[in-house]
Parts: C-alpha cells; sequence; structure tokens
C-alpha cells in the first residue's frame, strides 16, 4: 500500500463508526475548487488592470466579486454544517445484486441545495430521490439532492456485494460546491449499518432434490384440485398470497388462507449432502435456489447444514432465515 | 397582453438545459451590449447573430455546431481583427476579441468546464465596460450584469430539478450583499498606486486633453459632462470669455493630426516664455480631476514665479516654455493648488529667433486650394505688407462672413486635404477645425502660428462658491507670433460663435428625444430634473470615481492618524481584514449552535411556562402544553393556551413544506405570560 493510501486508511480509521452523522466544524473539511483558483487568478488580472488604467469601478467590481467569493466559501460551508446524515437499515441482497441504502439528510435550517453523495472509493452506483420525487442522473457514481428548509430528503446509493456474508458499508463521502462552484466542503462518514449478502442463488435454477420433487408433485395436484376439502385457517403473517382462499376471503371478508395438504403432509429436507456440486460456495449457491424453488411452490422446506439445521417452514421470515442461515455458515 | 402570456406560458415550460442557456445568453448579451458601440461594426453583427444562433438552437434542441465551425469563426474573427485594427494586442484589438470569443464560447458549451470560463470572460468584460465608460448608468447597467453572472454561475450549481430562476438570484443577491462590507473595506483601503506599467497609450483617449489633436477627435469630448476641475477665485470673478485654461500646445502638423513640436534647432536659438505681467494678480484655487496626463491645464497666465507658483507636495511642477504646466508623472488623483494668474500678460521672444522657422512648417504640397486662397488674400491691395495682426483680422473676417457654421457634429474629414476640404468646401466644423484652418492660414500667409489646447469657461453658475470646467469646455485655439510683441492669442471659433467664448458656454449636443420632449412639456422640470442629475452625478464623480490616495489620506487624517502614509493604509486594512474573518468565524462557529427553529421555540415556550410555574416536559407538543396550561393556570392562562393550540394548528395541520415559526406569535406570547404571571 502507497504512503498516502496508509494515510488515508489511518485517517479514516480514526473516524467513528455511527449511523447517524451530524454536520459541523470537526467533520466538514473546505478547499477551493480549481475553478475557485482560475476565478482568483481571473481577479488578480482584474485588479491589474484597474491599477494600470486606473479605473475606479474595476477596483469596486473586483472587490464586489472578491467579497462574494468570500461570502461564497461561508455559503459552501453553511450548506452542509448542522445536517444530520442517517442510514436507514440496509435490505439483505443476494452477493452480485445491488443493495439500496437509503440516506436520509435531516436539515434544521434553510434549503441546502446541489449536495452531492457517493462512496469514498468511487465505487457502486447511486441514485438520487429528491423530495420532489425528481430524480437525477447519476453522474460519477454521485447522486445529487436538495434538501428543503426544515425539512428532509433521501438519497439513494446502491451497493452490490460480492460475496455472500456481511459487508460494511464503506466511508461515504457528501460534498457541496454551491452556490459558485469556487469552493468544496465535504465530509466522510463512516456508518455503522451493515450489508448482508446471501449467496447467488445457482442459475439456472436446479431441479429441486429427487425426494422433493416427488412431494412437490403430490403438492401441487393437490393444491391444484383446490376444492372444499382443503382445510382453511386464519391468515397468518408469512402466508404467501397463493395461498390465500380469495373466495372465502370475498365471501366472509376475513382473511384466511388455505392449509395445504404439502404443508401438513409431506416436508421437504434440503440437504447440503444432496446438493452435491462443486465447492461449499457452489453448494451454498444451489441450496439458496432450492430455498428460492420450495418458496415459490409453497413447500415447506427444511434446511440442513453440517452442523446448523432449519426446521422446515413457509413464508418469508422462513425464507430469511433460511438465506441467512445459508449467508454466514462458516 | 396575450402575446406575453402565451411567451410566459411557454418559458414555464421549457427543458431546464433550454431555460439556462436562454438566461446565460440573456446575460451575456446585457453584458456586451455597451461594447457593441464602439466595436467595429463586423465584430458586432457576428456576436448578436452568434447570440441569436445560440438561442435558436437552445429553444430548438438542436444539436450544437462542430468544433471545425467554432474554430473556423474564431480564426476568421482573428483576421477581421487584423483587417480592423491592424493588431490582435492592445485595448481595442483585445476587446474586440474577447467579445467574439464569448459568443462562440456559448456556441460550444457542454461541460459545466464551459460554463465557468463564459462566467470568468464575463466578469473581465464587464471590468473592460469600464474604459469607455465609468458613469453611473454605466455603473448601474454593470452591476445588473455582474448580478446576472452571478445567478447563472449559482444557477450552474443547482443540479437537481427545475430551480427558480428567482431563487438562484436571491443566492447571488445575498453573497453580493453580505459581501458589501468587504467591497467597502477594500474599495476604501487598498492603496491606490500608479500604474504598474508605462500608462497605456490608449487610455488618454477618455479624458479632455491630450499631446495631440486629430480631427474630430474632440467632438466626444465636447459631449462629455465629466468634471475637468472646479474653481474658486479669492477676489471678483473675471468674466468667461477671459478664462483660458492653457493645455498642451501643439506646433507640428502632418496634414491631419496636430502634436507637440520636436524643435529643430539647440536650446538657445528656441524660443523661451519671457513672461511680462501686467496688472493686478488673480488669486485662485483649483481642484483638478484625474486627467492622467502629466499636465495641469492652468488658467492663461499663471507664472512660475516665487510665491505664486503652484506648488503640491510629492509632485515636481514645472512651466513649459511655451507656457503649459506640467507634472512629473500622470495625474491619476485629484488634486488641489493655489496660485496666482495675470490676465494682463505678455509671451515669447520679442525679436525673432531661429526656432520660429519651425512654427511655420507645413506638409509639403497639402492644401493647395487652402494656399491659393491665402495667396489671394496676400495679394489684396488693402493688405500689401500688412502687419500681422492685420490679416489675421482678415482671415477672421473671413470667418465671419464667409459662411462658416459651429457645429459639433460636421462629419469627417477624410482625404489627405483636410484643410482645403473644410476651409474651401464644408465649411462645417468647430473649435478644431477653426483652429487649425486659421493656423493653416497664418502660417501660409508668413506668420508663425500654433494651436493651443486647453477649456476655456466655466459653467454659467458655481456651486457653493466653486466654479465648474467641464469636459465640454475644451477648446483649441490660436496663438500668432508679432515681431515686438510676441505671441497673441486669436480665438477664431469666437468669430464665428461668439456665444461660445464669451459665456463660455459650449454648443450641448441636440437634446435626445426624450430630453426634448420633456423640455417642451415642462421646462421647469426638465430643469429641475436636470439639476438632480447633475448633482447625483457630481456626487458620482466626487466620491466614487475620484477617490484616489488623496482622498485615502484624508480618511485617515479623519480617523485620527497625524501623518498617514501608504503603509499605514495597508496596515488599517490587514487588520480590518483580520478581524472580518475572524467574524466570519465567529459566525460559523455561533451558527453551529443553531438549532431548528421549531425546537428553540419550544425550549423558548419551555422555559417560560416553568417560570409561571406550569410543569412541561420538553418533548411535549403545544397541544399538550395547553392542556397544562389550563389545569395549572385555569382561567389565567386561557389566553396562553388558546396561542399554543394556534402554534400546534400551525405546525401540524399545515400540509406542504415546513415553514420557520413567525416571530409575531412569540411576541404574542410572550405578552400573554407576562399578563398571566403578574
Amino acid at each position: 500500500m502507497s504512503l498516502s493510501g496508509r494515510l488515508q486508511a489511518w485517517w479514516q480509521s480514526r473516524l467513528p463508526l455511527t449511523d447517524n452523522w451530524l454536520l459541523g466544524q470537526r467533520n466538514i473539511y473546505i478547499v477551493p475548487t480549481r475553478a475557485g483558483f482560475l476565478f482568483a487568478g481571473t481577479l488578480v488580472v482584474m485588479l491589474i488592470a484597474a491599477i494600470n488604467y486606473q479605473l475606479n469601478l474595476g477596483y469596486a467590481l473586483t472587490f464586489l466579486l472578491c467579497g462574494a467569493a468570500l461570502v461564497s466559501m461561508h455559503m459552501t460551508h453553511a450548506n452542509l454544517r448542522g445536517l444530520t446524515l442517517h442510514l436507514r437499515p440496509p435490505p439483505a441482497v443476494h452477493a452480485g445484486e445491488p443493495a439500496l441504502l437509503e440516506i436520509v439528510v435531516t436539515n434544521p435550517g434553510r434549503d441546502r441545495p446541489g449536495l452531492a453523495l457517493r462512496f469514498l472509493d468511487r465505487g457502486g452506483v447511486a441514485s438520487a430521490e429528491a423530495p420532489g420525487g425528481v430524480a437525477s442522473a447519476a453522474t460519477a457514481a454521485s447522486t445529487w439532492c436538495d434538501v428543503p428548509a426544515l425539512g428532509r430528503a433521501s438519497a439513494h446509493l446502491s451497493l452490490v456485494p460480492p460475496r455472500r456474508g456481511w459487508h460494511a458499508v464503506p466511508s461515504l463521502v457528501v460534498e457541496t460546491d454551491f452556490p459558485f462552484g469556487l469552493f468544496r466542503a465535504w465530509t466522510i462518514w463512516r456508518p455503522a449499518g451493515r450489508v448482508l449478502a446471501w449467496p447467488r442463488p445457482e442459475e439456472p435454477p436446479p431441479p429441486l432434490p429427487a425426494s422433493a420433487a416427488a412431494a412437490g408433485e403430490s403438492g401441487q395436484t393437490r393444491v391444484g384440485s383446490g376444492s372444499e376439502l382443503d382445510g382453511v385457517r386464519p391468515w397468518r403473517r408469512g402466508d404467501s398470497m397463493r395461498q390465500v382462499a380469495w373466495k372465502k376471503v370475498a365471501r366472509s371478508g376475513e382473511m384466511v388462507s388455505r392449509e395445504t395438504a404439502g404443508s401438513a403432509a409431506r416436508e421437504l429436507w434440503l440437504d447440503w449432502g444432496e446438493a452435491r456440486t462443486g465447492d461449499t460456495e457452489a453448494r451454498l449457491s444451489r441450496l439458496a435456489s432450492w430455498v428460492l424453488q420450495a418458496e415459490r411452490a409453497g413447500l415447506p422446506g427444511g434446511l440442513r447444514l453440517p452442523g446448523a439445521t432449519l426446521a422446515p417452514g413457509l413464508g418469508d421470515t422462513h425464507r430469511r432465515a433460511a438465506l441467512e442461515l445459508l449467508a454466514l455458515w462458516r | 397582453m396575450n402575446v406575453a402570456a402565451s411567451l410566459r406560458e411557454r418559458a414555464a415550460h421549457l427543458p431546464r438545459d433550454a431555460r439556462d442557456t436562454l438566461f446565460q445568453l440573456a446575460v451575456i448579451g446585457w453584458t456586451v451590449a455597451p461594447h457593441l458601440l464602439h466595436v467595429p461594426p463586423w465584430c458586432a453583427a457576428l456576436s448578436v447573430v452568434l447570440l441569436l444562433w445560440r438561442a435558436r438552437l437552445a429553444l430548438s434542441g438542436a444539436a450544437l455546431p462542430r468544433r471545425w465551425i467554432v474554430s473556423a469563426l474564431l480564426g476568421l474573427a482573428a483576421v477581421l481583427t487584423l483587417g480592423s485594427q491592424h493588431t490582435l494586442l492592445g485595448k481595442e484589438a483585445g476587446i474586440t476579441m474577447l467579445v467574439v470569443l464569448m459568443a462562440l464560447k456559448m456556441l460550444e458549451l457542454r461541460a459545466r468546464r464551459d460554463a465557468l470560463v463564459v462566467f470568468f470572460l464575463g466578469f473581465f468584460l464587464v471590468l473592460t465596460n469600464f474604459l469607455y465608460s465609468q458613469s453611473l448608468a454605466t455603473g448601474l447597467w454593470l452591476l445588473v450584469a455582474v448580478w446576472g453572472l452571478l445567478t447563472a454561475l449559482a444557477l450552474a450549481h443547482m443540479p437537481v430539478g427545475r430551480p427558480p430562476l428567482a431563487r438562484a438570484a436571491a443566492v447571488a443577491l445575498r453573497s453580493a450583499l453580505w459581501g458589501l462590507p468587504l467591497m467597502a473595506l477594500l474599495f476604501l483601503l487598498f492603496p491606490r498606486i500608479g500604474p504598474l506599467w508605462g500608462l497605456p497609450q490608449d487610455a488618454a483617449a477618455r479624458t479632455g486633453l491630450s499631446g495631440s489633436m486629430e480631427m474630430g477627435t474632440m467632438s466626444t469630448i465636447a459631449e462629455d459632462d465629466a468634471i475637468a476641475m472646479r474653481l474658486r477665485f479669492a477676489g471678483e470673478v473675471p468674466p468667461a470669455d477671459r478664462l483660458y485654461f492653457r493645455g498642451p500646445v501643439l506646433s507640428n502638423f502632418d496634414g491631419r493630426t496636430w502634436t507637440r513640436l520636436v524643435p529643430s534647432v539647440r536650446a538657445p536659438q528656441r524660443p523661451r516664455l519671457e513672461l511680462e505681467l501686467r496688472g493686478a494678480p488673480l488669486r485662485y484655487e483649483v481642484t483638478l480631476e484625474a486627467s492622467r496626463q502629466a499636465l495641469l491645464p492652468l488658467l492663461e497666465m499663471t507664472p512660475d514665479l516665487p510665491g505664486v507658483a503652484p506648488q503640491i507636495e510629492g509632485w515636481l511642477l514645472t512651466q513649459r516654455p511655451d507656457g503649459q504646466w506640467q507634472t512629473d508623472r500622470p495625474v491619476g488623483e485629484r488634486l488641489r493648488l493655489q496660485a496666482s494668474a495675470w490676465l494682463d500678460y505678455r509671451h515669447g521672444p520679442r525679436e525673432p529667433v531661429p526656432g520660429l522657422a519651425d512654427l511655420l512648417a507645413l506638409p509639403p504640397g497639402a492644401n493647395p486650394r487652402t494656399r491659393q486662397w491665402a495667396q489671394a488674400l496676400a495679394s489684396r491691395p488693402d493688405l500689401a505688407d500688412a502687419p500681422p495682426a492685420r490679416l489675421a483680422q482678415a482671415v477672421l473676417d473671413h470667418i465671419r462672413h464667409g459662411g462658416y457654421t459651429y457645429t459639433l457634429d460636421p462629419g469627417s474629414y477624410p482625404g489627405p486635404d483636410v484643410i482645403d476640404a473644410f476651409w474651401i468646401d464644408r465649411k462645417l466644423g468647430f473649435c478644431e477645425h477653426f483652429a487649425s484652418a486659421f493656423v493653416v492660414v497664418m502660417r501660409m500667409l508668413g506668420v508663425p502660428a500654433r494651436i493651443v489646447t486647453g477649456y476655456q469657461g466655466t459653467d454659467p453658475a458655481p456651486q457653493d462658491g466653486w466654479w465648474i470646467v467641464r469636459q465640454r469646455n475644451a477648446h483649441a485655439w490660436a496663438e500668432i507670433w508679432q515681431p515686438g510683441i510676441g505671441w497673441t492669442r486669436v480665438d477664431p471659433t469666437a468669430a464665428v460663435a461668439p456665444d461660445r467664448v464669451e459665456r463660455g458656454r459650449s454648443l450641448a449636443p441636440r437634446p435626445g428625444l426624450v430630453a426634448g420632449t420633456l423640455g417642451s412639456l415642462d421646462p421647469e422640470l426638465a430643469q429641475r430634473l436636470r439639476t438632480a442629475l447633475e448633482t447625483l452625478d457630481n456626487r458620482w464623480n466626487q466620491w466614487v470615481l475620484n477617490y484616489a490616495g488623496g482622498q485615502q489620506l484624508d480618511l485617515l487624517r479623519a480617523l485620527g492618524y497625524a501623518a498617514p502614509s501608504r503603509q499605514d493604509l495597508a496596515t488599517l486594512m490587514i487588520l480590518l481584514l483580520c478581524a472580518a474573518a475572524l467574524a466570519g468565524a465567529a459566525w460559523a462557529w455561533w451558527d453551529r449552535r443553531r438549532q431548528d427553529p421549531w425546537q428553540r421555540l419550544q425550549q423558548r415556550v419551555q422555559r417560560r411556562l416553568q417560570a409561571l410555574g406550569v410543569a412541561v416536559a420538553a418533548h411535549d407538543d403545544p397541544r399538550r402544553r395547553a392542556a397544562r396550561v389550563r389545569a395549572t393556570l385555569g382561567a389565567r392562562g386561557e389566553a396562553l393556551a388558546a396561542l399554543l393550540e394556534e402554534l400546534d394548528r400551525e405546525r401540524y395541520a399545515r400540509s406542504g413544506p415546513a415553514v420557520p415559526p413567525r416571530r409575531a406569535w412569540w411576541l404574542r406570547f410572550a405578552a400573554a405570560a407576562r399578563r398571566s404571571g403578574s
């Protein structure tokens, strides 16, 4: 690692990990931009012209612009000062899929136009959601947002985790060069939030294991025959839309789910041993794909890994638990 | 009406890029507009066409022209500049190129970086306008231009959505207003120093007198109302027709331009001043505005005598052999001095000296018809062997009766034989034409003669006891030499327009349409309006344009410095700048602690209620607090509770963007709390 890289890493490691980042004098940095230096050069040329031609209005103009530029430095700094950045808990995604990070910017003062958010290391893809619902095209991986006076705005940055497991959200930069682009103020924020990446599901989806396939068939015939023979029970959180007995709902006005025969009769065990393919990651990918298929087919699947077992079940919570188990296994 | 409404409707639906570009074009057009009057016509036409073309592209959303087209146009502009100005360097050529460059840059405005270059060029272009005029009107016009440029700059840094122009304009205004104290500080205290290198030659064209006189140049000066100097006399005020202020004496004529003489003989043989004064001196005080020339146009004749010679601390003032006063460097600030003048005097060698031959020189072969005319005059029987004064009188009689007209707008006199064209053909002109022709004719008649430029006359009435001489009082007259007498002043303009000299009033240019109409409707109002404008303009000249080194030291003296110097000025400026920087830092520090105004209000309300004995928590909303107030204070707190409920409605029942709490509410609440407490 180069010296500057090391310095940067050391500097970053000094920053606290936090999901709420209040911007103040201690964490806002400000320097002139290249345009600022160009402007300073223009002012010098103008001053020389005013001196050489003895133009009092030339002096006045030069000093007016000089004053405005210095005030713009304060305005640029004040455009960040007092803001609070908050990272919403990021959703879990499959490795290789973009995780959308939502950053809420809360503003206690006057409106703050032209804030740019990006990852420090210039990776990732960004998109912004302005309060008016106007999304701007992401440029150079920065997302722009305006925060209204006494209000808040969300900006979205997406992060693509390469592997399964927990990923720390990388350091973020919030910067602005409003109003005149002569100065650039920025802050570096290390959010404490982490993104959970589930294993990437195998593509194309492999067929369910043999024992499961039989269960699936019978289950599907039972479901397909859908008649009064099916028992019903009150709807529970986690029941899929397909399980809802819509006819009964329409008649009674209460949410009820079918008690499918599959859930009652058969249990599907997705076993580490049956996912016979490649290395560990490939096996986990296959298992993840099976978990998704079983859920889609409405089959209550259990998960059996060396050293970990998840009882069969259905629904979103179960699917997440299964995927999390796969994501974090060993 | 309908057209305006539909235009506004259309503007409201323009895509943001198109709207921003059109706004930038408008600002640039506004900035460039004053220049269109003095750049060559091709440049004015080209820039207008380019800006309109760009506006059309913005409206139709069409692609910008290819780079090679822009480069070709730039090359064309360079060639045309070379053609019309014969150089690419210097002020005029530079401004011509700058104007074209500005318009061309708009044609390739793709990235924001290009936009920044446009804005910075724009600021510089604003500055170049001051080379031509620094009047109050120009200042205001360009102030608008600066505001527009700053607005466009702010707009370029609001990338989200379609921010209204008014918002960007407010940002620009805010930055300029907050920057105003800094600007005033720098303007007052930044040490005024002379030009860093030789004053550019062309800078002189904007003020009254210069070391040369070309046919037609003085007509622009004659329209310039700027003040050249103010005079105060110790005793009786002499009549206007005796007030001649002596500027450069021009003796060398190349057929078109009069310049100072480069003597052909060595110093002892040149004519010397040999001043002879008669009568009582006239003591006067004069304040001279910055002329950017190394000369002082003083009253004729102000001698270099011990005790009465003009003196200014820090300046070396000398009188040239031709009677003109000069300084050791260009005058870049207002100067004040006291001197004495003798209106009755004689000067010049009484006997012929070899150097006088230079004052008979004329370009050979030029103006043949005037020469014929002069020969015809000389051969008139009554003028045979007449003294120079008789010849001069005969020429003046010819001017008076020969059908000559005094006008400030005679048109240009092209061609090699300028004097022929004026003296024989057109007979239209003003002081410089009459003086030139007179001197040429006198030289043809064998009389040494020369041109004197300067000012003549003053404003008809004094202001606060000061008589004002303006640039439009600039004048040119002649001097002829007679043996035994020396130089005699002859003012040929007086022969054709006695008014010009007797009352010292220049022939004002024709009034514009508005002024003319106003004058015929209500002369008194027009007069009052003009007086008010004059006063405003005078103040502007005095306080802004003539603020220079001397005034800076006066300011320091007023601030209590005993013997101020430039160094004190710089020290004070740096100290105050540091103070300003500290104030900025302090504001940032204070601003850091600033909370959401609603929270701050909540805290203030809480403190006030606790003082009344009502226990409320920090997180209670106003409605709950109202209930507490009712419970604790009963009927005494009814007004307070009602106010709190009103606040609650204002805060929570409103949809749309949050607004800060109104101060009026707090004042009412504080008053109600005082009443409840007592």
